[in-house]
């Protein structure tokens, strides 16, 4: 469904991304793992349009679309959630996942209909999806940081994508949290048929949900393969798992 | 219309020695923007607190020394003035943001104004040039005033002091520090809080420098305050944020325009600039010469 | 629809305003209904302001322009033309919505203070050139003696104009902000770059929203004309922009009707402190100072904060 092909990206002479090569395939949940600084989050931004690539090419259902902006991008089917909280903290959780699914249904444009009725279902649904429906009448920025983290992903799922991306989605998170997350996300996957693509730094996590794992260091990919693969590769150990 | 050579050499240095002044204040405001990061409105009330405190003082002193003492006080009236507003309010608020700031420094600059009118009143208000400076000097043929001559010397000065002040001294080094990384200023262990106040009295002396200059060439009334900072904000964008040369560079295609403007459509004069400064923002948004933003 | 309007805590007490507004001309002296029209007016110009920059946190420094354009469109169509009154009524709001869609076309493109920057100068430069204009524009001198029909001749007839226009937009704005574009443009306010990665085109929302309320921009400039038969070059100066700033700041940026608030208090202060003293900017710029210190979400936006402790604790955290 996603193919990126060596892609490159450099800040004032820094290059960020080196040649990174990724596939994803569809149902797939795929993760991008990496130490610190190997270009996780610069690849998700030219991913999804925030960054644009200098070299490379990005594939998404056969188009390539790595000269689109980022909001085309998104109506194509891709979402993403972010490493740090960035949501709208001044909305109401509703808000913050109406918005989405809004301009989902084109119907961000419309100057004279009430809100309120518009679009309730869906992201009632979708509040009640991630555990978010007791609190949507809170205003976003006074949640607690787990349920912020949260709220990411239900903005995400707003845009209702066929490939989801998730940066980090426990960055911060307590360990309880974190795997209640993560069978979040697992059953996201399964009921939605969505495709995920994420990154992660805890491996446990990775290695257990991951059907598919990139690794990358100093921008480049090392290798992509199943989590058997990759658990006994040479390089890999030696990069990354060694390492730590 | 057919304009002679002299002429238009006359009109470009009018323009140029007019731009001098815009400079001087320019540059002050472009400081405050680069190290405080503070949009200050007031500048302009401050530019007309040098105007008048200028006309005070030259009035209290017979002959030409009232002139030329003017010029060294009034900017350190003006000086003055800003150091009591940082300490008392200013310093409170540089963490807001910039719309907040803008606000709150024109709030300052109504009462400001409000208190120039209590203290000079509402009528004009006009200095005469120091003997040594009336009058005109003969120019290819045609005459140039001396007062301008005066100014298009005084510009480069201020330029290079300023420019001195912030490679040379301490104090200029660690404000154009503080313009490119704040926090980096505050690890050091320097007194940032102080910092700031001497680099904002700095940009609001030149304000008063500039006040005091442009006294002899216009009638000093209130209102100026308004004329002049929209003008300077405009300036100090298309040069570049918080950068001295970009404030001279904006402050001479302000200038140069506008008298250029008063040469061939005098009653249009005003547009030109305006004109100039649209073109230069949607090629260059974020100015002529790099912005420390 | 209607009966949740009469369910509402608010159906009593706006319903008594009304009520009082509409009669006030039979009792009240000439002037208190200049002032009230004068009030509608000015608030229905802060309130266009506040939806590009309260609701659409863009920088648009020079708003008052587009008051400027409406008003002197009107005002020249009927003083230079003999097209019907309704023509120029709805000429000075497109006239000025069109005018908003260049500059902000040009502007959308860049963010925060150079989105100010640049639209402060393009203000200018219409503003400099009706200054100058005398031929056509009566320069600095503005235009006089606007004559109206026999329907708006009287004092009493324009207040009741203006009033029933100020209510009309009132409800379409209100309509507005409560719309999935209201909320858009709020959301695009809160985070423009998130609201891309959910797929909205943040320029042409911004641009969209810049359009609406310069529109009604215009109107407010008609309805000035309506009031005073006359426009002045002063009304396209940005001193005016920053004072219609200061009337969203002062009732509160993210509420409403807080600019209703604002206007009122600015202009109650300047005709009634003005009265006694003519140092009124003074007293306003220490208002301002104690506002800006110690009621950063302006008067309407504390009261709101008082009644519900949520977005009181989420201001805190805000900054």
């Amino acid at each position: 469904m996603l193919q990126v092909e060596g892609v490159m990206k450099s800040f004032d002479g820094f290059m960020a991304v080196n040649g990174a090569n990724l596939t994803v395939g569809k149902g797939e949940i795929v993760a991008v793992i990496g130490p610190n600084g190997a270009g996780k989050t610069t690849l998700f931004n030219l991913i999804t349009g925030t960054l644009r690539r200098d070299r490379g090419r990005i594939v998404f259902k056969g188009e390539d679309i790595s000269e689109l902006p980022p909001y085309e991008i998104c109506k194509r089917g891709i979402s993403r959630s972010y490493q740090i909280v960035n949501i709208f903290p001044r909305l109401t959780v509703f808000g913050n996942v109406q918005v989405a699914v809004l301009s989902h249904q084109r119907k961000s444009s419309n100057l004279f209909r009430p809100a309120q009725n518009i679009a309730v279902e869906e992201t009632r649904r979708i509040l009640e999806s991630v555990g978010l429906l007791n609190k949507e009448k809170s205003i976003a920025g006074s949640l607690s940081h787990g349920d912020q983290k949260i709220l990411e992903i239900a903005i995400a799922l707003g845009n209702e994508p066929e490939l989801l991306i998730l940066d980090e989605p426990t960055a911060g998170m307590s360990p309880e949290e974190t795997s209640a997350t993560m069978e979040l996300v697992r059953r996201l996957a399964k009921t939605r048929g969505l495709t995920i693509l994420f990154c992660e730094h805890d491996m446990d996590i990775v290695f257990s949900v991951a059907q598919s794992i990139m690794v990358m260091r100093y921008g480049q990919t090392i290798i992509q393969a199943s989590p058997e693969e990759v658990r006994n590769n040479k390089e890999v150990q030696e990069a990354y798992l060694g390492g730590e | 219309m057919t304009f002679g050579g002299a002429e238009l050499i006359c009109q470009l240095l009018v323009g140029i020695s007019r731009s001098m002044i815009l400079f001087i204040v320019c540059a002050g405001l472009s400081f405050v923007l680069g190290v405080l990061r503070v949009p200050n409105i007031a500048h302009g009330s401050l530019y007309m607190i040098g105007a008048f405190a200028t006309f005070s003082i030259t009035k209290m002193f017979a002959g030409s020394t009232g002139f030329w003492i003017a010029l060294i006080l009034a900017p350190l009236l003006v000086a003055l003035v800003s150091l009591i507003a940082e300490r008392a309010l200013f310093q409170h608020l540089y963490q807001r943001e910039h719309l907040m700031l803008l606000l709150f420094t024109f709030a300052i600059s109504l009462i400001l104004g409000d208190l120039v009118k209590i203290v000079w009143g509402a009528e004009y208000k006009s200095v005469s040039a120091p003997a040594l400076l009336k009058g005109s000097i003969s120019l290819l043929g045609a005459s140039f005033p001396r007062y301008n001559l005066f100014l298009i010397l005084i510009g480069p000065l201020v330029a290079i002091a300023l420019w001195l002040f912030t490679i040379k001294t301490k104090i200029g080094k660690i404000s154009r520090a503080a313009a490119v990384d704040r926090e980096m200023v505050g690890v050091l262990g320097i007194n940032v809080s102080w910092v700031f106040a001497i680099a904002f009295v700095i940009g609001c002396y030149l304000a008063g420098v500039g006040g005091a200059l442009v006294a002899p060439t216009v009638s000093i009334t209130l209102g100026m305050d308004h004329t002049l900072i929209i003008e300077a904000f405009l300036i100090v964008i298309i040069g570049g944020l918080g950068n001295m040369w970009g404030a001279l560079v904006g402050s001479l295609i302000f200038g140069i325009t506008h008298s250029f403007g008063v040469l061939f459509w005098p009653q249009f004069a005003i547009v030109f600039p305006y004109i100039a400064v649209v073109i230069v923002l949607l090629l260059r948004p974020k100015g002529l010469l790099k912005s420390v933003w | 629809m209607f009966e949740r309007m009469i369910r509402s805590n608010w159906f009593v007490p706006i319903t008594v305003i009304l009520i009082i507004l509409f009669l006030l001309p039979i009792a009240a002296p000439r002037f208190y209904v200049y002032i009230l029209a004068l009030i509608y007016v000015t608030a229905l110009l802060a309130m266009s302001l506040n939806m590009v920059v309260g609701h659409g946190g863009m920088f648009q420094f020079h708003h008052a322009v587009f008051y400027g354009v409406g008003a002197y469109t009107v005002a020249l169509m009927l003083t230079k033309t003999k097209l019907p009154l309704w023509v120029g009524f709805i000429a000075g709001p497109l006239v000025a919505a069109i005018t908003g869609l260049i500059i902000g076309w040009f502007c959308v493109r860049l963010t925060r203070l150079y989105f100010g920057m640049l639209q402060i100068s393009l203000g200018s430069l219409i503003w400099a050139i009706v200054f100058r204009w005398y031929s056509f524009t009566g320069g600095d001198d503005g235009i006089h003696g606007v004559s109206m029909p026999s329907f708006l001749s009287s004092l009493n007839h324009s207040y009741y104009f203006i009033l029933v226009v100020f209510l009309i937009c009132l409800v379409l704005m209100y309509m507005i902000f409560r719309s999935p574009f209201g909320s858009t443009l709020q959301a695009i306010r809160d985070n423009a770059q998130r609201c891309e990665a959910v797929g909205i085109n943040v320029r042409l929302y911004q641009l969209g929203g810049i359009v609406v309320a310069t529109f009604f921009a215009g109107v407010a400039g008609v309805l000035f004309v309506v009031l005073e038969r006359s426009v002045f070059a002063e009304m396209l100066f940005w001193v005016l922009s920053l004072e219609i700033f200061i009337m969203c700041l002062l009732g509160g940026w993210f509420t409403f009707a807080g600019p209703i608030l604002g206007a009122a208090m600015i202009v109650a202060l300047r005709t009634f402190v003005g009265k006694y003293t003519e140092y009124w900017t003074l007293i306003l710029g220490v208002i301002l100072i104690l506002v800006i210190f110690f009621l950063p979400e302006g008067v309407m936006g504390f009261f709101q904060d008082l009644l519900k402790p949520a977005s009181k604790e989420l201001s805190e955290r805000g900054r």
